[in-house]
């Protein structure tokens, strides 16, 4: 029986460096709720947040801002929160996006995320783009 | 994580990539150049093992649509071998798997290739 509470936190300012720290968080999740690397669940948040964190990551620090991404994943009780806070450009024309075609090279990464979590939420805040990722366990 | 790709030989002029590492936006280059060598064959014939491979994001699954083009518009052939769990969840979310049926193993793959 794993423990039903988990807390990291990062501030990430690299794309490569970025998703190893939120692979390695997840993974670190996995441990502490003692699920094993085929749980489902798990596979779906992984998928999302790599999904997003990438996005973030890549457009989420225009040039010249030396202001990281910040990044908090916790576990209270059966619910999987992550939250990314970044300051690039505000997003809006792809949120709504659907599952693209079979033969499309890309666009399928907000339809993914948004079709694995039980919750995606955006804002935009001031400057800031937050992003909030929900999922149970 | 870098990704690495060690490229096979095997029989018949088929060529098996075998990618060790995440399938994102960073691993995708060394993918990409893997499979430009590979479809220098003709007809170029292709397994990738998927069993190395720990993630794939939309921008990895970008890369092997856009691989099975470069290859098929080339009269060749693609096909995925062993992907694990997470590979599968993302291929079947993406109905990609009616593009890339996937074997369990590199031998069926590469089974009347």
């Amino acid at each position: 029986m794993g423990s039903n509470h988990f807390e990291f936190r990062a501030s990430l300012s690299d794309l490569g460096e970025g998703l190893d720290v939120l692979h390695q968080s997840v993974e670190r999740l996995r441990r502490a709720v003692g699920r094993d690397a085929d749980d489902l669940s798990i596979i779906h948040f992984e998928t999302a947040l790599g999904e997003i964190g990438s996005n973030v990551l890549t457009h989420g620090r225009p040039r010249g801002t030396t202001r990281p991404v910040e990044y908090s994943l916790l576990l209270d009780g059966d619910e999987i929160v992550a939250s990314l806070t970044d300051s690039g450009p505000m997003v809006h024309e792809h949120l709504g996006r659907e599952m693209p075609s079979l033969e499309h090279e890309d666009g399928r990464g907000l339809a993914i995320a948004r079709s694995l979590l039980d919750e995606l939420g955006y804002e935009r805040v001031g400057d800031l783009n937050r992003w909030r990722l929900v999922k149970r366990l | 994580m870098a990704l690495e790709v060690e490229t096979r030989p095997a029989d018949n002029g088929v060529t098996v990539l075998a990618p060790t590492g995440r399938l994102d936006v960073v691993g995708v280059p060394a993918l990409k150049e893997a499979i430009g060598e590979a479809v220098k064959n003709s007809p170029p014939k292709v397994v990738i093992d998927m069993e190395g491979v720990s993630f794939v994001d939309s921008t990895g699954l970008g890369s092997v649509i856009a691989a099975l083009k470069q290859i098929r518009n080339s009269q060749g052939e693609l096909r995925l071998a062993a992907p694990n769990q997470q590979v599968r969840v993302v291929l079947e979310l993406t109905t990609l798997d009616r593009v890339f049926p996937y074997y369990a193993t590199v031998e069926e793959a590469l089974t009347g290739l």
